[in-house]
């Protein structure tokens, strides 16, 4: 389905709820080719080839709201209605609006034309090369899972406002995840991914030789020490325990709810003033990079956390109407539902120093590259096991440990932290650092 | 539709599988009087799989005309053919099985679209409200009402040929009560399968709003428990999370191959004598279980399967491919969410058999021990078994009397270990898991439930 067709369709159906007694519309829609195959025990597991065009109707009738979506091109109209019978049988609330039009360009580098040709063998062909890679590094080594997929794509969005989009993109996604199995020790499982918006900039390569070599280094692991210091996080682990807090701390629905600790933190410090944090949605080859959010508002470079202090939350419209505050164009979510909140491209700006540099500076400590584990973004608490962890001595990797436990609060961890690296790895739509954090109880499983 | 996929069915040169499915989906969602959500959804369009040596290959298609879904066969059957040049496991033998025609359609009362949208709005808003103005000590609630309806087609090249209905409506409620800066939380909820009618006829949602609030407020009270081993009874809801998290994902083939505690474990004691466990298709002594399933979405006819029988293994649950792989017959536990989504192994209606004793006898004979209903705050359980659940509701048990509530109680152990504690199981019945989803990559509807059952448990005490 072309962009032409797509707007057509979001057009006709805004069309006919005015028609059933909306006063105001949205109509968002997604059209989407996918190919995903995935890896499973070290073999191929299956194929796909779906194909989805899915439209969301969100109808107003005196700042009350409904809504309705279907993928069936015969049902439009009852969709309508749908959406705007909901809509009429619902309490008012001041805060449902629209967004207006803004002057805003297009994102470029989103879409490559040359993807559309991208055939499920190609895509085999990518997933085998992984296969084999493992194979080729270490007889050991076992991808016990892995996914090599393709979307492509266009969104559609207009309202009774004015605002109209419509913009093609095209995303190769994979990810790696391996263990070794040296006789009857089995290593820690480690997990790698990357993505690209080109078919000519594919490559699988990268992200499985880091597995496998992860998962291979950390054979022999054995029983670490206990004791309370340094830990660094792997960007891997600096996503479970501090981005989703930071993402839900800072969403303004939260905020909202009463759930967020940060509602009166505006302004205030909330982070070591290494920590600096954007959202931005033009972002060039990011994952979560499109020029407008899930309402129609443009996408743009977003400052959370400035040096330690938070300088925003992420709004959608109903939320900066609610709160008095600026709309930064963070709506989410597909077309099957209501627009929600989140990030786009989530980055915690890198550091000064090497991480190598952040571990040389710790007489004892531990590295964590997955956290397997419980952490609460409401309360901060964090406790589980430092997967792949690493006993650092005397400024060095001393060898790998296993059954290690980690526990502390990442609101606490957050202030207290001491070193971010100037290495980056993507972890989906984040770019993250290695984060090296202080008074961090460690214990030996 | 059936005719034109038979059609299309039998002009392909490999095996393949069409699964016509078309949903209809409405949620309402209202948190302290403010919509939360309040949406329809409608969703068509066709899955198909194709088998080439021994491999399947997968393509979903929203384009229902002919031509559509034969450009959706032929994208299976490339991924198939292009997926057996490159696997290395292959599956030998596809079992020849009898497979399900005609009409199947879950017993509806009272339909649900004989109830408007404006009437299910009204009602969740309603009874929200009777949340909040219980008591001045309730200061959040939330309720939501959800229905799936659906209609698909499944044929198959070696015969299955069977057009389902189905209906499956929830209802949740919750209600927060402070005090002096403590908060505790009530819940109520149920799920079916059938009509609108059906899904209250255990308790009026009247009934449910003022059991979560009466809950939450008498937690107020209560004192926290004390961690320990115990003998405890628990309540049809809870031998059902039992049943479905703590045993059931173990017996999943599929989890079986990966390594799951019940492997090689086939004709083995594995819990008391007393205990029958079973996976069911249709509902079993109670009409209406939520995870209702007449045909799986492999087109076989489902049944009930017994997989614990008297305390010995004796069945896992199968598709076609995983019986194949074990030498047995499938047990129609194939099951696909939505159109896009391939069939994979899912439970339907977990549970165990009821037994002899009373409910109250069962409680008489515990001399120092808990009263537990329903799951609260969540849980998990991982493929050896070992489980911890948050309690919704608990109650001391002294010298075989249901005594003062306690709160912030977690069970956990073996699942298996706590079958083989089982010294009485009672002979009263329900289901009771039926809101809210299973999720294994994908979302399925099921149930789980059973009698009251008497056994040990490890209760955790204290935490905030």
């Amino acid at each position: 389905m072309n962009n032409e067709k797509l707007i057509d369709l979001c057009v006709d159906a805004l069309d006919r709820t005015k028609r059933k007694g909306a006063d105001e519309v949205e109509v968002y829609a997604e059209s989407v080719r996918t190919i995903t195959v995935t890896i499973e025990k070290n073999d191929l597991q299956v194929s796909r080839a779906q194909k989805e065009k899915m439209i969301g109707v969100r109808a107003m009738c005196d700042k009350r709201v409904g809504f309705a979506s279907t993928n069936d091109p015969t049902a439009i109209d009852e969709t309508c209605v749908d959406a705007v019978t909901l809509a009429k049988a619902s309490p008012a609330d001041e805060n449902n609006l629209l967004p207006h039009p803004e002057k805003s360009d297009y994102v470029s580098g989103i879409y490559d034309p040359d993807c559309e040709g991208f055939t499920i063998d190609r895509a085999i062909e990518q997933a085998v090369k992984m296969l084999d890679i493992a194979r080729s590094i270490d007889r050991r080594l076992i991808l016990g899972n892995g996914e090599f997929s393709v979307h492509i794509g266009t969104r559609a969005l207009i309202n009774s406002k004015g605002v109209s989009w419509s913009e093609p993109e095209s995303l190769f996604v994979y990810y790696a995840l391996a263990t070794a199995r040296d006789g009857e020790e089995v290593s820690n499982m480690d997990y790698q991914f990357d993505a690209t918006r080109n078919a000519g900039s594919i490559d699988v390569e990268p992200i499985t030789r880091r597995a496998c070599e992860n998962a291979l280094g950390s054979l022999g692991a054995k029983k670490g020490e206990s004791f309370n210091g340094q830990v660094v996080l792997s960007p891997n682990a600096a996503q479970s325990l501090f981005a989703s807090l930071i993402l839900f701390q800072a969403n303004a629905k939260n905020v909202l709810r009463g759930m967020s600790k940060w509602q009166n933190m505006r302004g205030n410090t909330v982070a070591s003033d290494l920590i600096s944090v954007v959202d931005d949605g033009r972002l060039p080859n990011g994952v979560g990079t499109a020029s407008f959010d899930r309402e129609g508002v443009a996408h743009k470079r977003l400052e959370l956390i400035k040096n330690g202090v938070l300088t925003s939350f992420m709004h959608n419209t109903y939320t900066a109407a609610a709160m008095g505050m600026e709309n930064t164009g963070h709506a989410a979510g597909s077309a099957r539902s209501v627009p929600g909140i989140g990030a786009s491209n989530f980055e915690i700006l890198p550091g000064e120093k090497s991480k190598d540099e952040l571990i040389a500076e710790i007489d004892k400590g531990v590295l964590v590259t997955r956290f397997s584990g419980r952490a609460d973004p409401v309360s901060g608490d964090f406790s589980g096991v430092a997967k792949g962890g690493y006993l650092i001595e005397k400024g060095r990797i001393s060898r790998p440990i296993r059954g290690t436990l980690i526990a502390g609060n990442a609101f606490e961890a957050l202030k207290s932290l001491s070193g971010v690296s100037r290495e980056q790895e993507r972890v989906f739509s984040l770019t993250l650092p290695y984060l090296r954090l202080e008074r961090i109880s460690v214990t030996a499983g | 539709m059936l005719q034109l996929l038979q059609e299309i069915s039998a002009r392909a040169s490999v095996w393949v599988e069409l699964r016509y499915h078309v949903r209809r989906s409405k949620r309402i969602s209202v948190r302290n009087g403010k919509l939360e959500e309040s949406s329809t959804l409608r969703l068509a369009g066709i899955g198909v799989r194709a088998l080439i040596d021994g491999v399947f290959g997968f393509a979903s298609t929203t384009d229902l005309s002919e031509k559509g879904i034969a450009r959706a066969v032929s994208a299976a059957e490339s991924a198939a053919r292009a997926s057996a040049a490159a696997k290395r496991e292959k599956m030998r033998s596809f079992p020849h099985v009898a497979l399900a025609s005609g009409e199947f359609a879950v017993k509806t009362h009272d339909p649900l679209d004989d109830h408007s949208l404006s009437e299910k709005l009204a009602l969740v808003l309603r009874i929200d409200e009777r949340i909040r103005s219980a008591t001045k000590k309730i200061v959040s609630s939330s309720v939501a009402y959800s229905e799936l309806q659906d209609e698909k087609i499944i044929v198959t090249s070696d015969g299955a040929a069977a057009h389902i209905i189905d209906a499956k409506p929830d209802f949740r409620v919750l209600a927060v009560a402070q005090q002096n800066g403590d908060q505790a939380m009530g819940t109520d909820s149920v799920g079916i399968s059938g009509g609108f009618s059906d899904l209250f006829a255990g308790r009026t949602p009247e009934q449910m709003a003022d059991n979560a609030v009466r809950i939450a407020v008498d937690q107020l009270q209560a004192d926290y428990a004390t961690g320990e081993k115990a003998t405890v009874v628990l309540d049809p809801g809870l031998v059902g999370v039992l049943s479905h998290e703590a045993i059931g994902h173990t017996v999943e083939a599929d989890l079986v191959r990966s390594g799951a505690i019940t492997s090689g474990k086939i004709g083995t004691q594995v819990g008391s004598d007393l205990v029958t466990l079973c996976d069911s298709g249709p509902s079993q002594y109670q009409p209406h279980a939520a995870g209702e399933l007449l045909v799986d979405d492999e087109g076989v006819k489902t049944g009930r399967t017994v997989i614990i029988d008297h305390g010995i293994l004796r069945s896992y649950l199968h598709n076609r491919e995983s019986a194949a792989y074990f030498g047995v017959e499938p047990t129609g536990n194939a099951r696909a969410f939505e159109y896009s989504d391939e069939p994979l192994i899912r439970m339907r209606n977990t549970y165990i058999e009821p037994g002899t004793s009373s409910v109250e006898e069962t409680i008489a004979g515990v001399k120092h021990g808990y009263y537990l209903q329903g799951l609260g705050g969540g849980g998990q359980a991982d493929s050896n078994a070992e489980f911890m659940f948050g309690v919704r509701e608990a109650h001391e048990i002294l010298d075989g009397k249901i005594g003062r509530m306690v709160r912030g109680v977690t069970i956990s152990g073996n699942a298996f270990e706590v079958l083989k504690s089982v010294d009485a199981v009672a002979d009263d019945f329900s289901w009771g898991l039926g809101a809210g989803h299973c999720g294994k990559g994908q979302l399925a509807k099921v149930d789980a439930g059973g009698p009251h059952l008497r056994c040990i448990v490890t209760i955790g005490g204290r935490q905030e």
